[in-house]
């Protein structure tokens, strides 16, 4: 917001102001000091982040196995689609795809809570953000724990006379996993609402509430509606962290089974190209990967500027 | 009636809070769990009663607990440091000088943040190794580095845009250089987006696990978290020892965040403006 408004003062303030700035030695020594101040990020983000991605997609069209490469075409991108597992993998995908809405509207229920400030209501929030600190490779290792035969949610359950191995079954470990990611994401979630929440006019709470509008109805119609753009924010963000960040947590909670149970897109890459060595096909993967992110943030994208419009 | 209307307020603020507790137990429980655990030996975890520091003590002799938290502070101090500085140029350079080409290169930068790092990491991991930095600090703090800075440079330039820009010009037109403006003028005031920068990356890298399973294998250069993840892996460790590991490879991320966690909500907040 300021830095839009500075941007357009500028202008008006040079044409007002008798000094011409912009001319002669002073414009070239802002152009030589902006192309050096911007050197270092450009010379670290090509050489270690866009030089890989070309390459990505170079070595997607090759066989490759780290030390010679063969171009193959589209041959990897063929055997992806005829690949039975690829289609598990990005069953996988989905499943968490499908946990997104729960994501979101438990911490958008939790916010609404805090939100009606009650007593230690601050202490409440910095403990629900305490986890976003921790490591996946720790929140794995305890949740493999958790849903373990003997962990605590069999012992909850036994109270009740259940009993769920959710771990050792090829389609109940994706569960456990999703909700592992759901505790994770819990936290950052919560508080991007609870801020937005901090953003609302009271105003409107109060006309609801002396209109005689109750705590769910206040939520559905009114907090709901107003926060939608943070809605939409969290979604890509929790989207991409389900999609790109998830590796640790598998690889230290099932190793992506059993069987391809838990084996997500980016879980696949580092299988196919760290454990089978099969560079040429990994990098395909890894550009199917790349290709839904960035479908997903273009489309956010349209939807934002579509609402602002 | 107004009496059960106070009732009934009184009443439901209880509700809350007990909705809250309840939330509290279930986010706190893994920290509960790790640090019981981990106060157990294996026959008392088996047993579920009794307290030592078997496992503890069992730690120390399974993993070089001292020497990888040595390292992954090493790696993760160097590159929050590298990122510092590069982003902070960066942002400067995007939000206050003209020059050409400054908002393609911005935008590839902003882009570079939704790059999977799953999608770079098979070229990343073949070009460290051809120059030889595998196992070695350089190459992993390169990396970290630089998968770090696309987001680093987005929020410095979105904070370095709240700065007016009078304050620069008088300067130059008092005859200083950018280069002292940017020390004397910029730095100083970018001092709480700077900690924000460094309290998220910090505790990113303290955290990850790919980069440095990869890129710093042997035992000796072994960041902690991928050691615990490796002691796990090979499935020969007891679970109270594992606990143990996971408490003390958490516990440095955790009280940096408890130091700056005002900083941290402000960076996330700071990554919804446009």
């Amino acid at each position: 917001m300021t830095g839009r408004s500075a941007a357009l003062s500028r202008p008006i303030a040079r044409r007002r102001g008798g000094a011409p700035r912009a001319t002669g030695p002073l414009r070239g020594a802002e152009r030589r000091a902006g192309i050096l101040f911007s050197l270092p990020v450009i010379v670290l983000t090509g050489a270690l982040l866009f030089l890989p991605i070309i390459q990505t997609f170079y070595y997607s069209l090759t066989s490759w196995n780290g030390i010679t490469s063969k171009w193959v075409g589209l041959d990897n991108f063929r055997q992806m689609v005829d690949d039975p597992v690829f289609w598990r993998v990005l069953l996988n995908n989905a499943f968490l795809l499908l946990s997104i809405p729960f994501a979101i509207l438990i911490p958008l229920m939790v916010a609404f809570l805090l939100h009606q400030h009650v007593f230690g209501w601050r202490v409440f929030r910095s403990l629900y953000f305490l986890p976003t600190a921790i490591s996946w490779v720790v929140i794995g290792m305890v949740a493999a724990r958790v849903f373990a035969s003997r962990g605590i949610l069999n012992d909850l359950l036994a109270m009740v006379g259940l009993r769920a191995d959710l771990l050792t079954n090829e389609y109940t470990a994706m569960l456990a996993v999703i909700l592992t990611f759901i505790w994770s994401v819990f936290g950052t979630n919560t508080i991007i609402f609870i801020t937005g929440m901090a953003t609302l006019d009271r105003d409107i709470y109060e006309a609801a509430k002396v209109d005689g509008a109750g705590g769910l109805a206040i939520f559905r119609f009114i907090t709901i509606p107003l926060l939608m753009r943070f809605i939409q924010f969290t979604f890509v963000l929790t989207l991409i962290t389900g999609f790109t960040a998830l590796f640790s947590l598998i690889f230290v909670m099932t190793t992506g089974g059993p069987g391809y149970g838990t084996t997500t897109l980016e879980f696949f890459v580092y299988q196919k190209a760290f454990a089978q060595g099969v560079f040429g096909y990994a990098a395909a993967i890894g550009v199917a990967l790349f290709a839904i992110v960035f479908a997903i943030n273009l489309v956010q994208q349209r939807l934002l500027r579509s609402r602002e419009d | 009636m107004g009496a059960t209307d106070y009732l009934r307020r009184r009443l439901g603020r209880a509700l809350v809070f007990a909705i809250l507790c309840v939330v509290t137990v279930v986010m706190l429980y893994p920290f509960w769990f790790m640090l019981v655990t981990s106060l157990q030996s294996y026959s008392q975890y088996l047993n579920r009663s009794g307290f030592s520091l078997d496992s503890w003590v069992q730690l120390s002799d399974v993993l070089p607990l001292a020497q990888q938290l040595f390292n992954s502070t090493l790696v993760t101090v160097s590159a929050v440091a590298i990122i510092l500085v590069v982003s902070t140029m960066g942002g400067f350079a995007f939000a206050k000088l003209r020059y050409p080409g400054r908002s393609i290169v911005l935008l590839a930068i902003v882009g570079g943040m939704m790059v999977p790092l799953q999608s770079i990491i098979i070229p990343e991991f073949v070009n460290i190794a051809n120059v030889g930095l595998i196992n070695q600090f350089q190459g992993a703090i390169l990396v970290y580095a630089a998968l770090g800075t696309p987001f680093a440079t987005f929020l410095m330039t979105t904070y370095f845009r709240g700065i007016p820009s009078e304050l620069i010009e008088a300067s130059i037109i008092d005859g200083a250089s950018y280069l002292s403006v940017f020390v004397k003028v910029m730095i100083p005031l970018a001092t709480p987006a700077l900690v924000t920068v460094a309290v998220l990356q910090f505790i990113q890298i303290w955290d990850d696990l790919l980069i440095g399973l990869l890129f710093l294998q042997t035992p000796e250069v072994r960041t902690i978290t991928v050691g615990l993840a490796t002691l796990q892996s090979s499935r020969i460790i007891n679970v109270p020892v594992l606990m143990a590991g996971s408490l003390a490879s958490a516990m440095p991320a955790v009280i940096v965040y408890v130091i700056f966690q005002r900083y941290l909500v402000a960076g996330l907040t700071m990554g919804m403006r446009k």
